[in-house]
C-alpha cells in the first residue's frame, strides 16, 4: 500500500500538484485511521491530506480515477459486456468461469502465465504481469513522449501478445478436438474473443497511466515564464486565455508584496505624544520610542487605454491588472479610446473583470473600427472628463502614440501632468521605433513623468509596482 | 472525541448540522491525527458553523479568533501587562525592602532579588488573547480561526508555529507549550491564496454548495413547519439559480432566510408575485436579482408545462 501511495503522489507531482514528503506521510497515517476498506473514505483521506488547493481538486479526481480505478473499471466493463453477450446473469457467469477454469487446468502446460490468467479471468494477475512488463520496458519510450498507442504497442510486444493470441486459438482448437458441444464451443469462442479485447483495453489503460506518470504535459513554470516575456503582438487566443490566470496570480503576489513593504515603510518621524503615553508604564521614562505611523493615501487611478488593434493586448492586461488590484486604490476610473473616448468604469462595476474587459474591448462603448486619433481623444477627454483628474490621481495612458498624422494635442497631457500626481505612459512598441512615421511619442514624452516600453507581462508588472507606490 | 466517521455524522446531526461523508471523514481525521483543518469554500456554506457545531458536539469550549487586516500578535496571542507589573512592584516595595534587609553586599542583594525573579516575570502579567487561551486552557478546546485569508501574510507566518508545534514563544517568559492540543479549524473565503507552508500543516476541506437532497434536509431541519412541496421547489430552483452567472451566488444561509420569509408569508408553493417580492433576501445585488427574476419566470413556465403534461397523463389514465 505504502508504495502505491508514494507512487500516486509522484503522479500528482508530475502533473503539477505540489505534494511534500510530510504530506505523504500524513496521507499514510490518515489511511491507517480510515482504513482502506471504505473506498469513499480512502478517497477523501487522500484528498484532504494531499491536495490543498481548490484549483487542483479536479486534477486530483481525474488522476485518482486513472490510478486507482482505471483498471478496475476496465475489468468490470469487460465482464459486463461478456455477460450481456453471452446472455448470462452474474451467477451463471460465475459458473461459466468455473467451467472454463477447469478446462484450462487440463491445458496449463501449453499456456503462458499471462494467457492463463487472462482466460481464467484473473484480472489482478493480468494487471501484475502487465505492470512487470511495463517496468522492464525501460523509461526510454516515456522520455521520448511517445503516444499512448505506441507505448501500449511496446508493452504488447513485451508480453508477446501474438503468442497469447496463438495460445488462445490453440486452446479453442483443443476444446473442439475434445468434442465439446457446438453451443459451448461458440460460447467459448466469444468468451475468448472478448477476453483478448479486454487485454488490449487494459494495455491502453496502462499506457495512459504510465505516460501520465511521466508528466507528459505539465502546465509548466517554464511555459508561463516564456509567456511573460513573449511580446503582446504575437499572442494567440490560447495564450490570452492562459495569461488571464497569470495576471490574477501576479496581482495577488503583488498585493502580498506591497503589504509587506508598506509595513516597513510606514514608520515616520518621532511622535512625542504617543511616546509619552506608551512610556507611562515605565513611569514616564522613555524606554520605547514611538514613531509616527504615516498615513498613506491610497492613490486614485485613471487609465486611458488605446484599444486599436495594435495595442489591444497591452490594454487588455493593464485593465485586468488594475482591476484585480482594485482594493489598493481608492478609486479607479477607466476610459478607452480609438478616436472617441468612452468611459468603461461602470462596466467593471457591474461585471466580472474578465467579461468587463472583453466588453470594453469589443466596441460596446465606442466605435473600434476607425483610425486611431490620439489628438481627438485627448481633446475630448479634456472637455468631458478633465474634472476627474485631481492632485491624487495617477494618470495612466496606454498607447503606441501612432496618431495617423492628426493634430497631436499634446497640450492636454501638459494640463494633466500639472494637475495629476503623476502621468505615466506605457507604449507597447519597441523604444527604437518611437518617433518614426506617424508616432508622436517625441511630442508626448516631455509631458510625462514616466514613460516605459511595455511589450510583455513582465514589463507591465514592473509598471504596476510604480503606480501603487 | 469521535469514534468513527458515522459517529461524526450522527453527533453533528444532533447539533442540527447535516454533513456529508466527505466532511465527516475530514473532521474525523482531524480529531484523530490532531491536525488543523483548513476549510475553504464560497461564503455562507457553513464553514464557521462547522467550528461552532464541533465545539458543541464535543462539549469543548469554543475560542474564536476573527482575522482582519492588521491583526497582530498583540491582539491574537497575548499582551504583557506592564502597568500591572509596575503597580505590583510599587505596592511590594516594602516587601522587597524586607527581603533585602540584612544583605551585606550589593552582590548578595542582587542574588536575593534574583531568587524572586520569577514573580515579576510570570504568567500573572500575561494577558491572554484567543491563541494563548486555547493553548494554556486546562481542557482541550476548539480554536476557530475565522477568515484567515483576511489576515496579513506576516500573521499567517506567525500562525505556523502555533499550528505545527502548538507552542508559542513569549519573549518575557520563554516558550509556552499547549497542555492539551486544541482542535483547530481555519476558515478561508479564498480572497487570497494561503501560503504553501500553512497549507502543508493542515488538512484541507472544500465545502461546496450542497446537493439538492442535502439542502432539502437542511431546510427542513432549520425551518420547522415548512411545507414539503415548498422545500422541494426551493431546493430545485436554487440549483438552477447557482448555475447562473451571478455576482454572489445564493448560499445556504441566504436560502434559509428566504425560506423563513416564505413560510412567514404562509406560502405553500412558489408563485410569481410573492417570490419576486422576497427575492431580495436571497440576492444581494440589483443585477443578480434581475437575472434571478428571469430564471424564476423560466422555472415557473417549465413547471407549468410539466404540470400540464402530468395532468394530460393522468387524464389519459382516467380514460383508460
Amino acid at each position: 500500500m505504502n508504495d502505491q501511495i508514494v507512487e500516486f503522489s509522484n503522479l500528482l507531482r508530475r502533473n503539477g500538484i505540489r505534494v511534500s514528503p510530510s504530506e505523504n506521510m500524513e496521507a499514510l497515517r490518515a489511511l491507517e485511521l480510515v482504513g482502506v476498506g471504505d473506498p469513499h473514505g480512502f478517497r477523501t483521506a487522500l484528498r484532504a491530506t494531499l491536495v490543498k488547493r481548490f484549483a487542483d481538486m479536479r486534477l486530483f479526481e481525474e488522476l485518482f480515477e486513472l490510478f486507482f480505478l482505471g483498471f478496475g473499471k476496465a475489468v468490470a466493463e469487460s465482464d459486463r459486456r461478456l455477460m450481456a453477450q453471452l446472455g448470462l446473469n452474474p451467477k451463471e457467469f460465475q459458473e461459466w468461469l468455473e467451467q472454463v477454469r477447469s478446462l484450462l487446468e487440463h491445458r496449463k502446460d501449453h499456456l503462458s502465465p499471462i494467457a492463463r490468467a487472462l482466460l481464467a479471468g484473473d484480472m489482478g494477475q493480468v494487471e501484475r504481469l502487465l505492470r512487470e512488463a511495463a517496468a522492464t520496458e525501460d523509461g526510454e519510450a516515456v522520455e521520448r513522449r511517445v503516444s499512448v498507442g505506441v507505448y501500449s504497442h511496446r508493452v504488447a510486444v513485451a508480453i508477446q501478445i501474438d503468442r497469447v493470441e496463438q495460445e488462445t486459438a490453440d486452446f479453442l482448437a483443443w476444446a473442439e478436438s475434445r468434442g465439446a458441444a457446438p453451443e459451448i464451443l461458440e460460447r467459448l469462442a466469444r468468451y475468448l474473443d472478448e477476453r483478448l479485447k479486454a487485454l488490449s483495453q487494459l494495455l491502453r489503460e496502462l499506457a495512459e497511466q504510465e505516460l501520465r506518470k511521466s508528466g507528459q504535459t505539465p502546465p509548466g513554470r517554464e511555459r508561463l515564464e516564456y509567456l511573460m516575456q513573449k511580446s503582446f503582438s504575437y499572442y494567440t487566443a490560447e495564450d490570452i486565455r492562459r495569461m488571464n490566470e497569470v495576471v490574477t496570480q501576479l496581482a495577488r503576489r503583488f498585493k502580498n508584496l506591497l503589504s509587506l513593504r508598506r509595513k516597513k515603510a510606514d514608520r515616520g518621524r518621532f511622535d512625542v505624544k504617543d511616546t509619552l503615553r506608551k512610556n507611562l508604564q515605565y513611569g514616564g521614562v522613555p524606554f520605547e520610542i514611538q514613531l509616527d505611523r504615516r498615513k498613506r493615501e491610497k492613490p486614485q487611478v485613471i487609465v486611458l487605454c488605446d484599444i486599436s488593434d495594435s495595442v489591444l493586448n497591452a490594454s487588455r492586461f493593464m485593465l485586468q491588472f488594475v482591476y484585480s488590484l482594485q482594493e489598493l486604490y481608492s478609486k479607479v476610473r477607466s476610459f478607452v479610446f480609438v478616436s472617441e473616448v468612452g468611459e468603461v468604469t461602470q462596466l467593471f462595476e457591474e461585471n466580472e473583470i474578465q467579461t468587463a474587459v472583453e466588453m470594453a474591448l469589443k466596441g460596446e462603448v465606442i466605435d473600434v473600427y476607425c483610425h486611431s486619433n490620439f489628438g481627438r481623444a485627448f481633446d475630448m477627454f479634456y472637455r468631458e472628463h478633465f474634472s476627474a483628474v485631481t492632485s491624487k490621481t495617477t494618470f495612466l495612458v496606454i498607447g503606441d502614440g501612432r496618431n495617423n498624422y492628426n493634430s497631436p494635442n499634446d497640450w492636454v497631457l501638459k494640463e494633466i501632468q500639472q494637475k495629476a500626481k503623476q502621468l505615466i505612459w506605457l507604449n507597447p512598441e519597441s523604444r527604437l521605433t518611437w518617433g518614426f512615421g506617424d508616432s508622436e511619442m517625441a511630442r508626448y514624452v516631455p509631458h510625462c513623468d514616466f514613460v516605459e516600453e511595455c511589450r510583455n507581462i513582465e514589463q507591465l508588472y514592473k509598471v504596476i509596482d510604480r503606480i501603487a507606490a | 472525541m469521535f469514534r468513527s466517521i458515522d459517529d461524526v455524522i450522527r453527533r453533528l446531526g444532533e447539533q442540527k448540522y447535516i454533513c456529508n461523508k466527505n466532511v465527516a471523514t475530514v473532521v474525523y481525521l482531524a480529531c484523530a491525527m490532531q491536525k488543523p483543518v483548513l476549510v475553504e469554500g464560497p461564503a455562507g456554506v457553513g464553514k464557521t458553523e462547522l467550528g461552532k457545531v464541533l465545539a458543541n458536539s464535543l462539549g469543548l469550549e469554543l475560542i474564536r479568533l476573527q482575522c482582519y487586516e492588521g491583526l497582530d500578535e498583540g491582539k491574537a496571542l497575548y499582551e504583557w501587562e506592564y502597568a500591572k507589573q509596575l503597580l505590583y512592584t510599587q505596592i511590594l516595595k516594602d516587601k522587597v525592602g524586607e527581603i533585602l534587609q540584612g544583605s551585606q553586599s550589593l552582590k548578595q542583594a542582587v542574588d536575593r532579588i534574583a531568587k524572586e525573579d520569577d514573580v515579576f516575570f510570570s504568567e500573572k502579567f500575561l494577558l491572554p488573547r484567543p491563541l494563548l487561551r486555547a493553548l494554556v486552557a486546562e481542557k482541550s478546546t476548539v480554536l476557530l480561526v475565522d477568515e484567515v485569508d483576511k489576515s496579513d501574510t506576516e500573521f499567517e507566518a506567525f500562525l505556523l508555529e502555533v499550528l505545527s508545534d502548538f507552542q508559542i514563544s513569549v519573549p518575557e517568559i520563554g516558550t509556552l507549550r499547549a497542555k492539551h492540543l486544541p482542535l483547530v479549524i481555519l476558515t478561508s473565503n479564498n480572497s487570497r491564496e494561503m501560503s504553501d507552508a500553512l497549507k502543508r500543516r493542515c488538512l484541507h476541506l472544500y465545502l461546496d454548495f450542497p446537493e439538492p437532497q442535502r439542502e432539502m434536509e437542511i431546510i427542513k431541519l432549520k425551518v420547522p413547519g415548512v411545507g414539503e412541496k415548498l422545500v422541494e421547489e426551493v431546493a430545485y430552483l436554487l440549483q438552477r439559480l447557482r448555475k447562473l452567472d451571478l455576482k454572489k451566488k445564493p448560499s445556504i444561509s441566504e436560502t434559509l432566510d428566504w425560506v423563513k420569509a416564505l413560510t412567514l408569508l404562509n406560502m405553500k408553493r412558489l408563485d410569481d408575485q410573492l417570490v419576486q417580492e422576497t427575492l431580495s433576501t436571497l440576492m444581494k445585488y440589483e443585477g443578480d436579482i434581475r437575472k434571478a427574476e428571469e430564471e424564476l419566470k423560466r422555472y415557473l413556465a417549465d413547471r407549468k408545462t410539466k404540470l400540464h403534461a402530468a395532468a394530460v397523463e393522468s387524464d389519459k389514465d382516467l380514460l383508460h
